[in-house]
This record gives C-alpha cells, sequence and structure tokens, in this order.
C-alpha cells in the first residue's frame, strides 16, 4: 500500500504544478497587440533587468515591480513549451496588496525583447511611476527659483572669466 | 552662514558654510579645501605643465611611477569607463590621458570630507557649476540647499532648481555642457549632440559628475540606459531648448502652476 500512496501523491504534485503552468498563460498573455512571424519563445532572462528599478524605487514599489515580473516570468516559462509569435502583448491586471499591476511583454525572434508596466496602482488607484525613464515635460513643470532664493548656482563648468558675469559670482558676493 | 570664493582649476570654488558653534573658523574651513584643490591642480591639470599628468603626457613619467594621487585618479576614471561601456573616458582623442572627468569631482569629495572633520552644521562647495552639500545638520529639513541650474541658453537665468539633501539622499548635483571647456566630453565625430545640457543629482559628486558627462557624450541610449542602471535624477536640456526628466526629479507642487 505505501509505495502506491507515494505515487499517487507524486502525480497529485505533477497535476498541481501543470494547472499552476497552465494558470501562468491564461492569466499573463491574454491580448495580442501586435504579430509578426512564427517564433518560439526562448528566455526570460531580461525581464529582471527590463524592469527593476533597484535606485529610486521605494519599498512599495519595488514590491510592486517584483509582483510584475513574477506574473511575467509565469507566462513565459508556460510559452517555452508552446509555439508564439513575435509580438507586444499585453498582460491581464493583477491585483497585489500594493495595488493593481500590468506588463507588456515583447517578443522579438522568439525571445522577450522587453517587459514595461503597462499600469500600476497604488492603494488610492493612483498611477505610479517604476521607471526612472526620463521623460519630455515642460519649463513650467520644473521645480523653478529665483536667482535670489537659491544658495548656488549649477551649470555646466564655466572659466574663472566666465565666473564674472555668472549668477554664482553674484551670490557670492551678495553673500547669499 | 558665511560665503567664500576663491579660484582653482581654471575656474572659482564657491562655499557655503554653517558653523555648529562660535568657535568655527571659517578661513581655516576655507583653507583646507583650497588645500584640496591646489592638491589635484598639482598633480593632474594638464593646464599646469608641471603637473605629474602633464609630464606623462610628455613622455617624461611613466603612469605606474606616478604619485597615487595620478594612478588613483586613472583607476577610478578607467572603472567608470567600464560601468559607462565607454561613454565616459579618461582618454583624450588624441590618446592622451585626460583626468579632468573625475579629478574636479575628486577635490570636491575631499573637500567635503575636510568639511565634515571640521564639524561644520551644514556646508556647500559649488566648484564651477558642480555641488556637493553636507555637514551634521543635512539630512534635515532645515538643512538642505537650494540649488538653481542654469539655463543653456541664457547664463543669466535659471532653467529649475533642486533641494540638495532634502529628500532622496540627494548630496551632489552636477551639470555637463556640450559646449563645455576642457573638452572632456567625447562624442561622437559624426553624431552632432542631442543635449545642449545634463545635470545629474546623484548621493556623491563623483557618480554625478561622470554619468552628466557621459549622459551628453552618449546621447538619449545613455541617458536610458544610465537612469535605469544608477540612483540618479536627471534634468536634461535638449538642443531645441526643451526639457527631459526623471520622475524624481523636483517638480513644481500640484496646484502653484498655472
Amino acid at each position: 500500500m505505501r509505495p502506491r500512496a507515494l505515487l499517487l501523491a507524486s502525480a497529485a504534485s505533477a497535476t498541481v504544478i501543470i494547472a499552476g503552468w497552465q494558470l501562468g498563460t491564461l492569466g499573463a498573455v491574454t491580448a495580442p497587440v501586435a504579430q509578426g512571424g512564427s517564433q518560439t519563445v526562448g528566455t526570460t532572462r531580461s525581464t529582471d533587468a527590463a524592469t527593476s528599478d533597484p535606485g529610486t524605487a521605494d519599498a512599495g514599489t519595488s514590491s510592486d515591480s517584483n509582483a510584475a515580473i513574477d506574473s511575467t516570468s509565469g507566462a513565459s516559462d508556460a510559452s517555452q513549451a508552446t509555439s508564439s509569435t513575435d509580438g507586444t502583448y499585453a498582460g491581464s491586471t493583477v491585483g497585489t496588496r500594493f495595488g493593481d499591476v500590468q506588463v507588456q511583454v515583447t517578443i522579438s525572434g522568439g525571445a522577450i525583447a522587453d517587459v514595461t508596466a503597462l499600469q500600476l496602482t497604488d492603494h488610492d488607484r493612483r498611477s505610479v511611476m517604476i521607471s526612472n525613464q526620463a521623460a519630455p515635460i515642460l519649463r513650467e513643470e520644473v521645480l523653478q527659483a529665483q536667482a535670489a532664493s537659491v544658495s548656488m548656482v549649477g551649470g555646466a563648468t564655466y572659466t574663472s572669466e566666465a565666473y564674472l558675469q555668472s549668477l554664482q559670482a553674484a551670490l557670492d558676493q551678495a553673500g547669499f | 552662514m558665511i560665503a567664500r570664493a576663491f579660484g582653482a582649476m581654471g575656474t572659482v570654488v564657491s562655499l557655503r558654510l554653517d558653523g555648529a558653534s562660535d568657535s568655527f573658523d571659517a578661513d581655516a574651513a576655507t583653507a583646507a579645501v583650497a588645500d584640496a584643490f591646489a592638491r589635484w591642480e598639482q598633480s593632474c591639470s594638464l593646464y599646469d605643465t608641471g603637473s605629474e599628468l602633464s609630464r606623462i603626457g610628455r613622455g617624461e613619467l611613466a603612469l605606474l611611477d606616478a604619485g597615487d594621487d595620478v594612478r588613483g585618479a586613472y583607476e577610478i576614471a578607467s572603472a567608470w569607463r567600464s560601468r559607462t561601456g565607454g561613454a565616459f573616458t579618461p582618454h583624450r582623442g588624441d590618446g592622451l590621458i585626460d583626468l579632468n572627468g573625475v579629478v574636479k569631482a575628486l577635490a570636491i569629495a575631499e573637500s567635503g570630507s575636510a568639511l565634515d572633520r571640521l564639524g561644520l552644521l551644514r556646508w556647500g562647495i559649488d566648484a564651477g557649476g558642480d555641488v556637493l552639500v553636507g555637514g551634521g545638520a543635512v539630512g534635515t529639513a532645515a538643512g538642505a540647499w537650494r540649488v538653481g541650474i542654469v539655463d543653456p541658453a541664457d547664463r543669466g537665468e535659471l532653467i529649475a532648481a533642486i533641494d540638495l539633501a532634502g529628500s532622496h539622499g540627494r548630496m551632489a548635483v552636477a551639470t555637463s555642457g556640450s559646449a563645455e571647456r576642457g573638452d572632456h566630453i567625447w562624442t561622437q565625430p559624426d553624431a552632432s549632440p542631442i543635449f545642449a545640457q545634463v545635470s545629474v543629482a546623484a548621493g556623491d559628486i563623483l557618480t554625478a559628475d561622470v554619468l552628466a558627462t557621459a549622459i551628453v557624450a552618449g546621447g538619449r541610449t545613455a541617458l536610458e540606459e544610465f537612469t535605469e542602471r544608477f540612483p540618479i535624477d536627471v534634468l536634461a536640456v535638449l538642443v531645441d531648448g526643451s526639457l527631459m526628466a526623471t520622475p524624481g526629479w523636483p517638480r513644481e507642487p500640484a496646484g502653484c502652476r498655472a
């Protein structure tokens, strides 16, 4: 009886693993946005570098990005066993305890070329940025200051001669 | 708060000094900073024909026989060349070793350590437009310094501001321009620069200075790569005058905009 029970238990575990695999496929890759030639998906190695943002993310958002990576790698692991096409795929929205997460996966030449966070909200449903990418910004949007309200002036290096006409020289003389 | 300024490395170093007590000696603090700049200039300046680095350039001295400062600076600059995939380099186009890209930052960093040892409440060093702050009070809201960023199209105007040490552990902001003097920025010969000016805020002045230079040299690809790989905030002024900024670069508070 004992060997038989063990065999059944192993079979049950295998079923759970396979079910999890299929859930991964269904859960993350649902809506093809663009399509290309038929390819087999190869690797997931690029996911971490593309999504993680160790430098600037605070505890909350970095956990969010981990959630995004988890849901994506689940999808791509599963896709290894099946045939897939090049293109950009939007994942389904996954609720985490930090908020909602959705990722977009770009597959090119049979490998994941890029993973981007499409949507991320915090508890209050505000969008949260996890990327540290620079984006266009209007002059009025950056923090403004009058020369008289700053202590020092940053800029490309000036010569000693140019210093004489600089804002920094004015501040130095005024003792600001 | 006491303001001081003196000439070094072909530019001017401005100091802001807040003493922690009445015994605070602004002259000693200024002298400590001036000493650090003079030492780095003596060893690594290409403007000074008698410096160790100038002698290496003329073949009169081997790099390995140079003093600790030159070899140390060359090692640091070489490490940053690897880290930036060559966007930053300690070699000029003609092959001459040029450590201008790190030497000013190293002098600023060393000066900062000297001011910390003197126990200042808070201090700021602005060396030709590159700024480092520190001191015991920095890290508190009252200890932050507001730094204006100059408009490359009109150097009499400020284009933006950033509070150093106010948040995110930003202690330094360095700015590079594509028309910068000293020519330690080597843009690709066939590529015209995309950025007129790049300001990088970071936890330390060396990272800020090197990456500002590397982004000016490497263009948009470098901007995208380095903002993802390093904990920095960036404000870039494109040659057409438009701006790009990372999410962490300080914004006008909501409601204050027209």
